[in-house]
């Protein structure tokens, strides 16, 4: 979807977002280049990505905070690069939700009415109907600095949704509250948009939050979209080797090809001599590939002599740290050096338990081994390596 | 024998610094509560201690001004000049650190060639000004030269502190307030005044006080008719009774006064912001 052509006239409803051949520079460096995009109408949309991959930028292009250098932003039939946001139909909510602080919460609800002249009777009758929509009309008389950083949230959508747009943009909305707080916000936010059906744009840096949200997942590096789907495909199958270690949750291994393995598979063969084999996708023998296997389809178990060295489908390691998440196990091997994680679950681990400094077989099934789009160009330096879980 | 557990006593640094602070605050109001018991000198009108039957009179002298000077006409220049110079601080300040918020080609230099006046010695200026409003021929007047000489005292103190509350203002608001569908306009009138309005009353005190203290600055640009700092100068060399005590209470609780009520309006604004109407 990431650089599919731009639809033309497909927008049904009015929430929907094209991005099309979108640059941004600032001076000399470009914040994202080339970007295409469509968000559909009445969609879930998160924008993942590390810090300074552009994300935000994409969403203030959206909002009309920043213009593009070049390129074009369409939200249903409308070119919007030029327009102000209340023409274009977004509302956007501030990462520090910028609530303006002189005014009580109901000012700041009907702040929208008050700029388009409706008199004060109205907007503050419509004011409080919002509120009451995110059960705060008790508090409408506090200042914002008077409210926990939950309520201000919820105050900063009301001022956002009393506008009635097409499209609510959200900048990093959960990043400033604490983790129980996140998490119910969390499902507010979705079932607000369950509620609502209009398009909701989220960044975020942040992977359960993209997977648990998101009808569409965006993940960015520096400047560039590298593969956007559903959180499922984008976990399940990535499409890089940086979306596999962003994502988390996935081994990447890279050999060459040495021919075929089994029916309909082919054998590949890594740099410490080890074999794996893959479902065949007509690859070239002697190509190099890069191919991921989650985490959790990884079998472990002790190592009782050498593993012969026509396996497949195995790595041996030793172990170099153990972690409780109460469902399953991550366990950390190294391979040869290189990092290599199991994540078994708590049944089968405490059946076989292992330790630190356990030498032990990793194994996998063909058919849950994934071909990566792009040989993996190292994970040295790559912060990425052992991200979410 | 082992050690008592100790909980943290004071180190000496503590009172050597306590002593200095003391003897500094002795330093700064023993003087001026002296002038202010003074000032209620009975009819002996000695200049110094003791105070012998203490009275008004020397406030009486003051307003009805037999032999002590103009204090009533120079209060009556130094007010509205203040409060001229108190407003254009506070215009110039403001609309200056809005342009400053965006870099733009020469800012830089336009800031420190403000700030430079800081550094020219007053009285300099006060000759400099002088010289060239005879060049011109122009006569040198409280409400022309002098409100010229104020500004450039005061306007480099009004930038800075208005430079350092539009630095710390969020972004954020105003592209909220442009979101929320309000002109740019709107977005200074309804946003963005509102919340630094303390800084500005901060801008407004120091432009006010600047000027109704000024002395050096004034001394040559207000032509025939002194300001308050003038005149008390003046009386200084020539009156030798309590009333010049009387003068000096009288400005001080003028400049307190000022103060006063410019701190309680900051706090009561910040106070309505954090507990609510």
């Amino acid at each position: 979807m990431a650089n599919s052509p731009p639809k033309s006239g497909a927008a049904q409803g009015s929430g929907e977002i094209r991005l099309v051949n979108v640059t941004k520079q600032f001076g000399n460096s470009y914040a994202v280049k080339d970007i295409n995009l469509t968000i559909p109408h009445g969609s879930y949309c998160c924008l993942l990505g590390p810090s300074g991959c552009g994300k935000t930028t994409i969403l203030r292009m959206i909002a009309g905070h920043e213009t593009p250098t070049s390129g074009e932003i369409y939200i249903g039939n409308d070119m919007v690069v030029g327009k102000p946001p209340v023409e274009r139909g977004t509302a956007m909510m501030f990462q520090s939700y910028a609530l303006f602080p002189h005014l009580t919460i109901q000012d700041n609800v009907a702040f929208y009415l008050k700029m388009r002249g409706v008199g004060k009777e109205e907007r503050r009758r419509r004011a409080l109907e919002m509120l009451q929509r995110v059960q705060l009309d008790h508090l409408k008389d506090r200042m914002p600095a008077q409210l926990s950083g939950g309520q201000q949230q919820r105050v900063a959508l009301a001022r956002s949704l009393i506008t009635n747009p097409k499209v609510l943009l959200l900048d990093e909305p959960l990043s400033a509250l604490d983790e129980f707080l996140r998490l119910r916000m969390r499902g507010e936010l979705k079932s607000l948009q369950n509620e609502l059906g209009i398009t909701f744009v989220h960044v975020t840096h942040t992977q359960p939050e993209a997977i648990a949200l998101a009808d569409m997942v965006v993940v960015m590096d520096t400047g560039r979209i590298d593969q956007a789907d559903t959180a499922n495909v984008i976990f399940d199958r990535p499409a890089t080797p940086y979306v596999a270690r962003f994502m988390g949750g996935q081994n990447v291994l890279t050999g060459t090809v040495t021919g075929g393995g089994g029916p309909g598979t082919i054998r590949l063969k890594a740099a410490d001599g080890s074999h794996f084999e893959t479902m065949a996708n007509g690859e070239k023998p002697k190509s190099e590939l890069s191919v991921a296997v989650r985490r959790d389809r990884i079998a472990l178990r002790r190592r009782n002599g050498d593993i012969a060295s026509n396996a497949v489908n195995a790595l041996w390691g030793v172990v170099s740290a153990t972690e409780y998440q109460g469902s399953y196990v991550k366990v950390t091997l190294d391979v040869g050096g290189q990092v290599f994680v199991a994540n078994v679950s708590d049944r089968d681990y405490f059946a076989e338990p292992v330790e630190r400094g356990d030498p032990v077989v990793a194994s996998w099934k063909t058919e849950d081994v994934h071909i990566l789009g792009k040989v993996d160009t190292g994970a040295a330096g790559d912060p990425y390596l052992d991200a979410g879980h | 024998m082992s050690a008592s557990p100790s909980y943290g006593s004071r180190p000496w640094t503590f009172y050597a610094l306590a002593l200095l602070f003391t003897l500094f605050v002795i330093f700064l109001y023993g003087p001026m509560i002296a002038v202010l018991v003074l000032s209620f000198q009975g009819p002996s009108a000695s200049l110094v201690f003791p105070l012998r039957d203490p009275g008004f009179m020397w406030f009486d002298e003051l307003f009805s001004p037999r032999r002590t000077g103009d204090v009533a006409g120079a209060f009556n220049r130094s007010l509205p000049l203040a409060i001229l110079v108190m407003l254009l601080t506070v215009l110039i300040s403001v609309t200056a650190g809005f342009a400053f918020r965006r870099r733009f080609r020469g800012s830089t230099a336009i800031f420190y060639m403000a700030i430079a006046s800081l550094i020219v010695p007053g009285l300099v200026l006060s000759i400099g000004i002088l010289v060239t409003f005879r060049y011109l021929g122009l006569s040198a007047t409280w409400y022309g030269s002098a409100l010229g000489a104020h500004l450039s005292w005061a306007l480099p103190f009004g930038l800075l502190i208005m430079f350092a509350v539009l630095g710390r203002l969020n972004p954020s608001y105003e592209e909220a307030a442009h979101d929320l569908g309000a002109s740019r306009w709107q977005t200074v009138k309804d946003v963005v005044v509102p919340i630094v309005f303390p800084g500005m009353i901060a801008v407004a005190l120091f432009g006010f006080t600047l000027s109704y203290d000024e002395f050096p600055r004034s001394w040559l640009t207000v032509g025939t008719k002194n300001t308050l700092p003038l005149e008390i100068w003046t009386m200084t060399t020539n009156v030798t009774s309590p009333a010049l005590y009387a003068l000096g209470t009288v400005t001080t609780v003028v400049s307190f006064a000022v103060i006063a009520l410019a701190l309680s309006s900051i706090i009561i604004i910040q106070r309505r912001r954090s507990r609510g109407r």
